[in-house]
Parts: structure tokens; sequence; C-alpha cells
């Protein structure tokens, strides 16, 4: 059963290819909405227990090892959404039929690996599905072969390139250690080991790597530059999910299920945590370009993933996912709209807008929504998971940590309300008399993620008792 | 009951620029219900509560996020006198606000607010009133910066930064709160806690809060720039709504549930002096009339936190009364304010003379609230003023009290050099009197501040009341 998640992307990107080319541009994007869709509800259902996972003949067939806890069954549900929400506004935002039709094929690779990713039980294996999502994504970063995009791309080889070698290495010092790949396995070598030197070297080559992938500072660099040149349908999917799933959600499972969390990983991760908030906020204070101010903020944003993730209590770990839910949903969210505003004014550059809200006001309204999300505003979806990081820190005894995290929601506050003011909020600059409200097709999704924000923030005190609790308590 | 006077106007908000779209009239007195529904909803629950009764809705969550409202004499109080306020200022804001574009999100926003604040008033359980704390902020960030200009929204941002920055240390008290105790359920806290007072630093955390919220110095700045809101939203601002909420959360919080350390008692007033000290200070000097007025809550607002922290029945009854006469009054003067504004386009006091000419209706009003400020019998705002010093006299603050009776002295100072100037001498510039819904809500309050001193029986009985609640449970 479980395989299935990795076999039907793959299968159908198999199809989409066979069957008429001429018909597939047309509809292989409406087909592979089936895919998305189909997975929340098989998320939703074996969340609920209606659905259950035992091995049926596919995994029989493909001999992966793979399991699912709640982490994952969030982190699939995220992957699914924000494909869902890349291929509804991918019509809207890639005019041309052939580079449609190549863009669902990246998208739908990227899709396989992800769910590989979050499935898979042993260090090859994930290797393997990070390769192949780290290689879709160089694709698609450098999909419209702009100059600048090139370069964003360029930058992300490299650095990548370095992570995976790291990553490389470290597992190969570490099947030298355990003799064996598997998590388990793995987890109880590390435990009883005499090599502590050597499992040190190789966890320390592993988190830089793991850094290098989701874009922490100091290795933030490529960030940027990746997200703002990316097309507009690309970075949609690359801010709200794939780095995320690339770097962050490997950096939790392996430390909370492999590794384990001594003392110096939990320091490690708090202190670039930390970092990262902060560099991340100040640096999105300075941006002209909406996209970049995105991807700054995302760097911020992950930051306090890693940070609550170094609480190394179960609460600091749902937390942890819990943001990464939350940042996944408004982080594409504010990327649809600034692919709407770029679309309907010609412009990323803030200070050439203002005063949109008159004339773009679901666009206006949404954003507003993500934007107090990200800064953690009640009772939005992102306070909920920020007031548990914070109190993640508070109860592990960091309180200059918390008060860190605290004091940087203020600045994200900052650059959020920077943000509303030099687009939407503010007087309408004359030049902008004619700008219209985006297409229905781009309104859909935003309202779709509107509401899944103020819905998970309203009635955040039953998700508690639903979602966040199994996962503290397991 | 409960629930629907909160999420009444918190959900009712949202219809309203919908309805805006097909017809103002309808959208404009489906506000006015929307306000006016909590305000009778906590009439009818008056009988039951002020014979003792709390009404309490728990739902029971793990981890002591319980969702838990409940009704006693001083919520009851809170919520009369800020929904009555409110309805006033929407029915002045039927006259000024037509003027201007974006009308749909102006009546969202005001109902909005009165709805979270009734969320702040009636919950139980710290986080929940965080939520509707910060939801007051993010609508009156919306509100001051409603006329969109450059220097609008900068300032609607100095305000929202501040009180978020406020709110932010006092929910970092909040969690210490909760890891002494495992919850963030007031009852729950106040029975782990028994008689022990809260620890100094979480005190201090929270004070942080409420002081950014209630504009007290040092933390003040925002009130005065927030004048560049239009008039409605500035009474609302401050006389209705947003500073009340720090007063209130402090009188909920440190008077009504937990015990503090008896140097807060000295601390608390020292602030209050200073505020109220300096605030009359910069209101005697300002040319601008919105900024004089501003600067007269934040002295105004020193009176009440100090009425608060004396913790015997009289000097709390006195803020409390305070709470409802200074919203009164201070409503009516920040609509005449609008008034004057709106007909002469000049906020510089410096430029205008001689209104009662041409405005006498305003003027009137304008110098009944003003009396009422002062404290001048048979005002309201005397009996408040007076119970705040008596309140103070038994506690034997000879000295702090002789520095709040200065700060009364310096009051009268400035709101008759601001009649003065304004009011009087020979006309500079003639304007015509405002509209007929404008003039109206401008003498309901300026009778009211009469009447709530001719007839101060019964609001003080319901202040007492509320106070022996509050120092007895």
């Amino acid at each position: 059963m479980l395989s299935l998640f990795i076999i039907l992307p793959l299968l159908s990107l198999m199809v989409i290819n066979l069957l008429p080319k001429e018909l597939m541009k047309k509809i292989g994007t409406l087909m592979s909405l089936i895919l998305p869709l189909a997975q929340m509800l098989v998320v939703v259902f074996i969340f609920l227990g209606i659905l259950d996972i035992r091995p049926g003949p596919a995994d029989h067939f493909f001999k992966f090892n793979l399991a699912i806890d709640n982490i994952s069954l969030v982190m699939l549900f995220s992957i699914a959404i924000v494909i869902l929400v890349t291929l509804l506004v991918e019509r809207h935002l890639i005019p041309d039929a052939d580079e449609r039709f190549n863009f669902l094929n990246l998208v739908l690779i990227t899709f396989t690996g992800m769910n590989g990713i979050v499935l898979v039980q042993d260090l090859f294996s994930l290797y393997v599905f990070l390769e192949i999502t780290t290689v879709a994504t160089f694709i698609l970063i450098s999909f419209h072969k702009k100059r600048d995009a090139l370069e964003g791309a360029f930058k992300y080889i490299i650095l990548s390139a370095l992570a995976t070698v790291g990553i490389l290495s470290s597992i190969a010092l570490i099947f030298l250690i355990s003799g064996d790949t598997s998590f388990a396995v793995v987890h109880q070598a590390l435990q009883n080991s005499r090599h502590a030197f050597l499992i040190d070297f190789a966890l320390a080559i592993f988190l830089g790597s793991l850094f290098i992938k989701g874009g922490l500072v100091p290795f933030h660099g490529w960030l940027a530059d990746a997200y703002s040149s990316a097309g507009r349908a690309i970075s949609i999917l690359l801010a709200g999910i794939v780095t995320k799933t690339l770097g962050v959600y490997t950096l939790i499972r392996l430390v909370s299920s492999v590794f384990g969390f001594d003392t110096e990983v939990k320091g490690v991760l708090m202190f670039i945590g930390a970092l990262s908030i902060i560099i991340g906020a100040f640096a999105a204070l300075g941006q002209h370009d909406f996209k970049r101010l995105l991807a700054y903020s995302s760097i911020s944003q992950v930051g306090y993933i890693i940070l609550s993730l170094g609480c190394g209590t179960p609460l600091g770990i749902a937390a942890a996912v819990f943001h990464l839910f939350n940042h996944a949903i408004f982080k594409s969210l504010l990327f649809v709209n600034s692919a709407a505003l770029e679309l309907q004014t010609g412009t990323r550059h803030m200070d050439k807008m203002g005063g949109l809200a008159q004339k773009m006001p679901i666009t206006g309204v949404t954003s507003l929504l993500a934007s107090l999300s990200t800064a953690g505003m009640p009772p939005l979806s992102g306070f909920w998971s920020k007031l548990l990081i914070v109190m993640a820190l508070w109860f592990s005894g960091h309180f200059a940590y918390a008060i860190i995290a605290v004091l940087a929601s203020v600045l994200t506050l900052g650059y959020m309300l920077s943000l509303q003011n030099r687009v939407f909020f503010g007087k309408l600059r004359p030049e902008l008399e004619n700008v219209k409200e985006a297409s229905f097709g781009l309104l859909f999704p935003m309202i779709i993620l509107a509401g899944i924000i103020v819905g998970v923030g309203a009635l955040f005190p039953f998700i508690l008792n639903s979602l966040i609790f199994p996962i503290i308590i397991k | 009951m409960l629930l629907a006077i909160i999420f009444i106007p918190i959900l009712g908000a949202f219809a309203l620029p919908i309805l805006g779209r097909f017809s103002l009239r309808l959208r404009n007195w489906l506000a006015l219900i929307l306000i006016l529904a909590p305000f009778v909803l906590s009439l009818l629950l008056a009988s039951a509560i002020l014979s003792g009764k709390t009404i309490n809705i728990t739902q029971l969550i793990p981890l002591g996020f319980n969702l838990s409202f409940s009704a006693d004499i001083l919520a009851l109080f809170m919520a009369l006198v800020s929904s009555l306020i409110s309805a006033v200022i929407i029915l002045y804001s039927f006259g000024y606000i037509s003027h201007y574009s974006n009308q749909n999100e102006y009546y969202c926003l005001v109902v909005l607010f009165l709805g979270s604040m009734m969320g702040i008033i009636f919950s139980q359980n710290l986080i929940l009133l965080y939520i509707f704390w910060e939801m007051t902020a993010i609508v009156s960030w919306r509100l001051i910066g409603f006329f969109r200009g450059k220097q609008d929204i900068l300032r609607a941002d100095k305000a929202f930064l501040i009180t978020a920055c406020g709110a932010l240390l006092m929910l970092i008290g909040f969690i210490s709160i909760y890891q002494l105790t495992g919850s963030f359920d007031i009852p729950v806290i106040k029975e782990s806690l028994k008689s022990n007072p809260l620890p100094n630093f979480i005190v201090a955390l929270i004070l942080v809060g409420i002081l950014s919220k209630s504009a007290t110095l040092p933390l003040h700045t925002w009130l005065p720039d927030a004048g560049v809101a239009p008039s409605p939203v500035t009474a609302l601002l401050h006389a209705a709504v947003l500073v009340k909420i720090g007063v209130y959360v402090f009188a909920r919080l440190f008077v009504a549930s937990f015990g503090i350390a008896e140097i807060w008692h000295t601390i608390v007033p020292v602030i209050a002096a200073f505020s109220t000290i300096i605030a009359a200070g910069a209101a005697l000097i300002e040319t601008d009339f919105k900024r004089i007025v501003a600067y007269s809550t934040i002295s105004q607002i020193g009176f009440i936190f100090f009425a608060l922290a004396t913790n015997n029945i009289i000097g709390i009854a006195g803020g409390l009364l305070f709470i409802l006469m200074h919203g009164l009054a201070k409503a009516g003067l920040f609509l005449c304010a609008g008034i004057v504004e709106q007909n002469t386009s000049t906020k510089d006091i410096t430029q205008l003379g001689g209104l009662i000419k041409t405005m006498p209706f305003t003027a009137v009003a304008f110098l009944f609230c003003a009396f009422s400020v002062m404290g001048i019998p048979p005002f309201g705002g005397f009996f408040s003023k007076y119970l705040v010093f008596a309140g103070s006299v038994e506690n034997k603050q000879f000295f702090i009290s002789l520095v709040f009776l200065a700060g009364a002295v310096m009051t009268m100072l400035y709101l008759f050099r601001l009649f003065n100037m304004v009011f009087l001498g020979e006309v500079k510039i003639s304007g015509k009197e405002g509209s007929r819904t404008m003039i109206i809500a401008v003498m309901i309050l300026a009778i009211l501040s009469l009447a709530g001193g001719i007839l101060i029986n019964y609001p003080l009985g319901f202040a007492e009341k509320a106070a022996q609640q509050m120092l007895g449970g």
C-alpha cells in the first residue's frame, strides 16, 4: 500500500509520455490533478483509521522498506497541497503548451522524489530520492533559461553537489560502523559503537549537508537567487515544499529517529536556527523585490523550525512539524500572490506598487492573511505553531532562545508590514490605475490556502487534540 | 448567550462588506444592530449576574488550552460601557465616514473590533485573551491607516509594532505562568497558586503588555500619533475599546484573579503618576487639536491605574466608574474634534477661534464633555475622580495623591485652553455645523456625561458591586 505513494506518480509520468503527446498537452495537467487530490484523501483516511496500511501486492513486488507515522502523514499532506496548487496555477503562469508539458513532467518527478524521501526507512534510499528531487529542481530553476535563473541554478548545483558529496561520504562512514543503512539498525549501532569520533565526524558532515539543502545560515546564499529567479509557478513549488522536504524534513527525521539528540546536536541546531531567524529577518527587511523578501522570510521561518527541533523534546518536534506544515501553506500562498501581482502589474519591485488592495481585493486580503500568519498573529494558524515553539523552548529551559524567537516575531511583523504597506495598503499609484484582479484560476488556489490558514487557526484546539497530541505522546 | 455576545459581532462583521455591495443604508443599520446586540444581550444578563452569580461556559481541551468564557459583574460592566460608547460612535460614523472610500472595510473592522473586545472581556483563558488582544491590534492597525497616506501608514505600523511587541512579552509572561501551574485557565491557575503572589518577573512582563496597550509612559508614543486616523476611530481607540483593554486586563488579572507582591502597589502608582504629569504637560504645549485630547487620554489613564492599584473597594469602584465616565466624555471630545476638523479642514488650534458662533451645538457638547473630564460637579467625572482620591487616601498614599491632584489641575488648564482657542475669541476660519447624526451623537455623549453625574447612584452601585466581587472572590 505505502509503495503506491511512490509508484503512482512515477506511473503517471510514464502514462502521460506514452499517450499521444498533443492530447496530453491539453489534458495531462488535468489528469495529474487526481494524484495530489487522491493523496490528500488517502492521508486523511489513514489518519482516521479508515484505511489500513498493511503491505499489499504492490509492496511485495517492489521491495521498498517503507514506514509511516504522524510526521510523515503531515508531510505527505503538505506535499499534496503544494503540488495541487502548483498544478492549478500552472496553466495561467506558463503560457506555452510545450513548456507546460515539460513542467508537468518535472513536477511529477519531484512529487515522486519527495514522497520517497518522506517514506523510506534507510539511508541509501533516502539519498537516492534526495538526488532525484534535487536534479529535477535544478532543471526547474533554470526552466525559462533566463540569465539570472541560470545563475541561480548554477549556484544551487555547486552547493548541492557539495552537499551530495557530504551526504554520500557520511553514509559511507556510517555504513562502516553499523554494517547496514536501515534507520533502526543504524540507530542501534550508533548507540553502542566505540567509534565516537568517527560518528561525530559523519554526523557533522551530514548535518552540514542538510543545512545546505535547507538553505540555512550560513549556507543560505543560493536560496534567495534561486527562489527569486525561478519561474513564477516554480518558486511556489520550490519555496512551499521542495527545500523543506529536502533539507528540513530529512533533518527532523534523521535527528529524531536515527542520530538521536545529544547535547552537541541540540546546541548546533538551536544556534543555527536562531542565527537563521535573525539574519533572514534582517535581510528580508532590506529587500525591494517581492520574491526576494519572501525568500529571506523563508530562511527565517526555517530557522524557527530548526530551533524548535533543537529542543529535542516531543513538544519541540511536534511544533517543528506543525510549523513546517503552516509554512508550506502560507509561503505557497504568498508566492501565488506574487505571481498574480507580477502577472497583473508587470513588476516585482515593491516600490513601484502601492494601494493595490483596491484593485486586487482578493489578492490583497489573502496576502494579508498569509503575512499575518507568518508573523504569528492570532487567530491564524501561524500563531499556534509559533506559540508551541516558544512553549517548547521555554519548558526545555532555553529562555534566551525563547526570547529571541519571540522578539524575532516583531521583526517578522516588521518586514511583513513593510511588504503590505508598499504593495497593498497605501494610496493607489496613478500608473496602476488600470490594474485588474487576477483571473479566477489564480484566485481559486489563493482562497483555498487562505481558508486553510483561517480554518486551522480557528479550529486549532481540535487539531491540537487530534494531530499534535499523537506526535507528542509518541 | 455569552457566546452570542462575542460571536455575533465577530461573525457578523464579515457580512457587512457583502451587504455593502447592495445597499449602503442597510449596511450601516446592520452595523449598528451588530454593535447594539452585545449591549442588549448584556443587559438581559444583568439581573442574573448582579445577584452574584457568574455564568461559565467551558469546553475542555488538553494542555490547559480550555475554551472557557465567563461573565461576572466586572466583565458585564465593561461590556456595557464599551458597547454603549461604540454604538454612539457608529451612529456618528454614518455622517462622518460617508465622505470617504473604503467604507465597507471601515464598518467591518469597527464591528470586528468590538467583537474582539467582547472576547477579551469574557475569556477566562490566557491564550484566548491573547488571541482577542492581538485581533484588536490587527484591526486598529488597519483603522489607523484608514486614509492610506504615507504618514498614516507609518503611524499605523508604529502602533501595531509597539503593541505587538508588548503583547509578545506578555505572552512570555503567560507561558511562564503555564510552566508554573500547567494551565492557561485563569480559575485553574488561581487554584494552584493559592494565595501565593505571582513571581515578580511575570508581573513585569505582563505589565509591559498592558502598559503598551494602554499607552502609558514610556510606551505611550503611538497614541498621539494615531490621531491621523478618522475621528470616530480615534474615539473608539481612546474611549471605548483599545486603551481600556489594558486597564481591563490589569483589573482582571492583577486585581480580580491573582495576587501580586506588595511592591507593585507602589510601582504601578508611580508609573501612573509620571504618565499623568508628563502627558498633561505635553497636552499644555501641543497645538494640534487631536494630539491634545490624545495626551489627555494618556494622562487620565494614569488615574485609572492609580485607582485600580489601591486594592480597596472605594478605589477600585472609583477606577471602574472612571472607565465609564472617561469613556463617555473622551469619546465626546474626539467626536467634537472630528466635526471641527471636517468643517474647517485644520487641526491646528492656533488657526481656529470663535467657532461657538457657527457651531453652537458642538461647542456646548464639547464643554459638557470637557467638564466631565476635568471632574467638575455635577458631571460624572467629578464622582469618579473623587472616589479615586478617596481610595488612595484610605491607603495613606498622600504624596502620590498630591501628584495626581496636580495632574487634575493641569487637566483643567489644558482643556480650558483648548476650549478658549477653538471656540472663543475672534473667528479665523468659519465652519458650518456638522451633519445631523453627528450632532445627535455628540449630544448623546454630553448628556450621558451629565446624567451620569446626576444619577450617580446607578453606575456607582454597579461599580461597587463589581469591586466587592473582585476583592471578595
